[in-house]
């Protein structure tokens, strides 16, 4: 019955009445035709004055009835009125809405029409259009980041526009942001001391319904408290979606043949189907070589994976790029993207008293050679300006202040052994007093940090060491009896490394001494070499494909210039960054996928190059999720959007409709505008 | 009614004061039966002198200026400007269309024929008013001389409507039994459904210096009917069906005046006057001012 257009609300008698009255309407119309005689001295100028008009008379016979026709027309809107034309529409309950609308990578499947975003955003234009007026609602989008694009507002108008205005993005998602967004006047801050009974609200609550309309591709937010906020999962997505993904794409040396490289791929199937395809490898837009991949199915919760290995010739530089062809219902993820970037080698600068012999034999390996350009000064060299002007301007990636301190933070990574440095964090009152503490004994070292990666140290001997426990913000990498041994503390954009011991000493005599055996253990080379690597910024350069879209890139510049041109992988112009006091310059338009050239300063060389790529397996999996996790909440995906099914009539409108008609014809009798 | 009445309610003292100064004015130059006391410019016997002209064998010889001849030795004849009566016809229409108004239509033109009539009485024209569609067997009497205004009022008091005779019928009766030239002024209210055309060409075949004084009632002017009607036309009782509505008001403001216009240029292409009132508008007024402007009295 609901789902009728019409609806009686008569019974038949009462129809009967109704359609007698156009029959009454009708008669008495027929008896109101009697004209009131009147003499007057002639007809013939009314005659003549009403001859054109018979002319057309039949026109003029409806005109003349135009208050019979706009009466049965009345009677007519009321019958309608009462038939109660509607349709079953929904209404939405609630008063407050916030609308957060996913614009993450895998929005762009077209597993269906046009693709996801398009339909989140045409739901979330029904559930405007479905608000009772005087409800308000608020727009945000999300995918890593959140983008309140409308603060509440009752005006429907402006809240279609600015959902049309979304536009997908090619970053990943994560809702917490946006949750924290929308619950901003849900609930309302409190002060951070829970336990004080004071604890007051600092202003009222307004509950809200959360709509969130997304394919659920994100990680659950386990610490999130919804309050006054009441989700709805508003699910976006087929149940089939097929799509296969290039889920990572290295390349490294080949260790038996070092003049090779081998490239890694990962392809990730995450469709219930097996897909056969091919993965093509490009260098610089040619061919080099075709694998044909057969991934399996997913099973379940996990995809399909298979890998493919490519062997080349070494090239100096160039941009690699793996794609297969298949066609899925996600097209971002089906190419991959690797560049090969002349190595710069690290820049180095170790200030020792007296450079110990184990050290400099660490420094000075082949592989250390090929990563590092180390230069050796003395604690005399950092009065100099020379020194100044190096570590002011970024000119080292790394330096090493052996038994000394500098004058001042330099613009670089920094190693210190056997000193705490005299930076503020370190210098604070509340630091405890470095004091040499007698020969400690190692149980922990960090085997996770790149910088104490292999490093092992069983039944190293150390004379003397100092607690190097780090300030706020640092960590400690290996743990002594006494404290800390070695800890990494960040400094604006540089790292600050810090050994608590010495190596050698200088004894009365001016010979140094060891204070350590620790310089005849294989760790000792591998912790330079790590150092080389982690703190010379060597590893992150070898980190070709780490960039993800939207994930800020540091561009290491070969020649320390103050700004860096990149080309984005769409072409277009070329978008300058300034450096802003930091060792990199910090490049953070990295939403599209693909490969940006970058160029120094305002030379035309080509300097580098980095990739970014979406590389991320929640991204690709396509399978819109049941339900999302928020909190201790479970948020089932909406059936009907929540919304209440409602008859929407017509009838009233019908009925003011006939008023105006009743009032049109009152006017027309009144005035008599017709003829 | 005694005698007196009627020339209070047809003409007031007052007007009858001011209608004495005036006189009737032809712009047309007639020949009058007997001598009158207008001018004509016609040679004949008078006092009034016109001109000389040479004397040819036959002339009168009373009319030789013999002092010229005395002074000249050649004869000259005096010329004298005649003085003739002018011929003054009012006609008026009495069909049952000129009952309507208050004062009537009828009622109107009698006063305004009265008051013409009186003025041509006074300069001892030849004064003939005529109502239309009377029978030949009872014609309206001629009139001259001031001591005939009470037949005149007498005449124009038993005037009444009702025969409605078509307006050509009536004129052409009017100019069969009236062979005399002069002024001719017709008060209707041209309110003939066969057209006014035709009757009034029938009065320029006598050059007659034809005033049309078009009568018309407030009412018909700017009528004040509303509701669904039925018009019926006294005359004839034809039936107009109409609801009034300010469109068709409208209308018939346009039909009107385009009557009217019609009719005043059918007149001036003519040579003929032609004059619309409104019963409304006072007699003297018109006299005074109206058919002053128009050159028939001054």
């Amino acid at each position: 019955m609901g789902s009728e257009f019409f609806l009686n609300s008569l019974l038949w008698w009462q129809w009967g009445i109704l359609a007698a009255i156009p029959p009454a309407i009708l008669l008495l119309y027929f008896l109101k035709l009697k004209r009131r005689p009147l003499e007057v001295p002639s007809t013939f100028l009314w005659m003549r004055a009403i001859e054109d008009l018979h002319v057309n008379s039949i026109w003029q016979r409806l005109r003349q009835n135009l208050l019979l026709f706009l009466q049965l027309l009345f009677i007519a809107l009321l019958a309608l009125a009462l038939l109660r034309p509607g349709w079953q529409g929904t209404r939405l309950d609630g008063e407050r809405f916030i609308l957060l609308l996913d614009t993450s990578a895998s929005m762009q499947a077209t597993d269906v029409t046009e693709n996801r975003l398009a339909a989140a955003k045409q739901d979330c234009l029904n559930l405007i259009d479905a608000m009772e007026s005087g409800a308000v609602a608020m727009i945000i989008s999300f995918s890593d980041v959140a983008r309140v694009e409308q603060t509440f507002t009752d005006n429907k108008n402006i809240l279609r526009a600015k959902v049309k205005a979304i536009e997908s993005t090619n970053r990943l998602s994560d809702l917490e942001e946006a949750l924290r967004a929308a619950s901003g006047l849900a609930n309302p801050g409190r002060s951070s001391n829970t336990e004080d009974k004071q604890d007051l609200q600092v202003a009222e609550a307004m509950p809200a319904t959360l709509y969130i309309f997304s394919d659920g591709g994100f990680r659950e937010i386990p610490n999130f408290a919804l309050g006054n906020l009441e989700p709805k999962y508003v699910r976006a997505g087929s149940e089939t979606p097929q799509n296969v993904a290039i889920t990572s794409f290295s390349t490294s040396r080949n260790p038996d043949h070092p003049q090779k490289l081998q490239t890694f791929a990962r392809i990730e199937n995450f469709g219930t189907e097996k897909i056969e395809c091919s993965a093509s490898l490009y260098l610089n837009g040619t061919l080099l070589d075709a694998q044909q991949v057969s991934i399996p199915p997913r099973e379940k919760q996990s995809a399909g994976a298979s890998g493919v290995q490519f062997e080349m010739d070494d090239e100096d530089e160039g941009v690699l790029k793996l794609e297969i062809d298949v066609k899925d219902d996600f097209s971002l993820d089906n190419a991959a993207y690797t560049v090969l970037n002349i190595q710069r080698p690290a820049r180095v600068l170790v200030v020792s008293p007296s450079m110990s012999k184990s050290m400099r034999l660490a420094l000075s390996t082949d592989e250390a050679t090929k990563v590092a350009q180390i230069s050796y000064e003395t604690p005399a060299f950092m009065e100099s300006k020379g020194y100044q002007e190096g570590s002011s301007s970024g000119l080292y990636d790394l330096i090493m202040y052996d038994r000394c301190v500098p004058p001042a933070p330099p613009q670089a990574n920094t190693l210190f052994i056997g000193r705490v440095p005299n930076f503020p964090d370190w210098t604070a009152k509340e630091q405890p007093a470095r004091e040499k503490q007698g020969a400690p004994s190692i149980y922990n070292i960090d085997n996770v940090h790149p910088l104490t990666q292999l490093v092992d140290m069983p039944n190293v001997i150390i004379v003397d060491a100092l607690d190097v426990t780090p300030p706020k913000g640092g960590m400690s990498l290996i743990d002594a009896n006494i404290g800390s041994l070695l800890s990494i503390t960040p400094r604006q954009s540089f790292e600050d490394a810090v050994l608590g011991f010495e190596l050698v000493t200088t004894a009365d005599d001016g010979t140094d001494k060891p204070t350590t055996d620790w310089s005849r253990r294989r760790s000792f080379p591998v912790f330079f070499m790590n150092a080389l690597k982690y703190l010379g910024g060597v590893s992150l350069q070898a980190n070709l494909s780490g960039v993800r879209p939207g994930e800020p890139y540091p561009i290491r510049t070969l020649v320390p210039v103050d700004r860096v041109r990149v080309k984005p992988p769409q072409g277009g112009r070329e978008l300058e960054v300034l450096r802003e006091t930091q060792q990199a310059i910090t490049f953070t338009q990295t939403e599209d996928l693909g490969v940006y050239e970058v160029r120094e300063g305002t030379g035309s060389q080509l300097s580098q190059q980095f990739a970014v790529n979406l590389f991320d397996a929640r991204e690709s999996d396509l399978l819109p999720a049941e339900n999302i996790e928020i909190g201790h909440a479970s948020v089932e995906k909406e059936v009907k959007q929540g919304r209440d099914a409602v008859r929407k009539e017509l009838w009233k409108w019908i009925v003011m409709l006939g008023l105006g008609i009743v009032l049109l014809e009152w006017y027309i009798y009144n005035k008599r505008v017709y003829v | 009614m005694t005698t007196g009445e009627r020339i209070t309610t047809l003409l007031s003292p007052q007007l009858l004061a001011q209608l004495e100064r005036l006189e009737l004015v032809s712009r047309k130059i007639f020949r009058g039966r007997m001598k009158g006391e207008r001018r004509s410019n016609r040679k004949g016997q008078s006092v009034e002198f016109a001109d000389f002209r040479n004397y040819v064998p036959g002339d009168d010889l009373r009319f030789i200026d013999w002092n010229l001849y005395a002074r000249l030795d050649r004869l000259f004849l005096k010329l004298f400007l005649e003085e003739e009566d002018l011929h003054f016809y009012a006609l008026i229409d009495c069909s049952d269309s000129m009952t309507f108004g208050e004062p009537s239509k009828l009622q109107f033109a009698k006063q305004l024929a009265a008051s013409l009539g009186f003025i041509g009485l006074c300069r001892a024209d030849r004064v003939k008013i005529e109502a239309l569609g009377t029978s030949r067997s009872k014609p309206a009497p001629v009139l001259r001389g001031r001591a005939s205004l009470w037949r005149m009022l007498e005449y124009l008091d038993q005037i009444e409507s009702g025969a409605n005779v078509p307006l050509l019928q009536s004129v052409k009766d009017f100019v069969l039994c009236n062979s005399g030239k002069g002024i001719v002024v017709l008060l209707t209210d041209l309110m003939d459904k066969a057209g006014y055309e035709a009757a009034i060409n029938y009065l320029l075949t006598r050059q007659m210096d034809v005033y049309v004084i078009h009568v018309l009632a407030p009412e018909e002017l700017d009528p004040e009917l509303t509701g669904d009607l039925k018009l019926v036309d006294c005359e004839d009782g034809d039936i107009a069906e109409i609801t009034m509505s300010r469109p068709l008001l409208d209308r018939y403001k346009r039909t009107l005046a385009a009557f009217i216009e019609g009719a005043r240029e059918y007149c001036t292409r003519r040579g003929m006057n032609y004059l619309t009132t409104s019963t409304a508008v006072p007699v003297e007024q018109i006299v005074s001012s109206y058919l002053r402007k128009k050159g028939l009295v001054r």
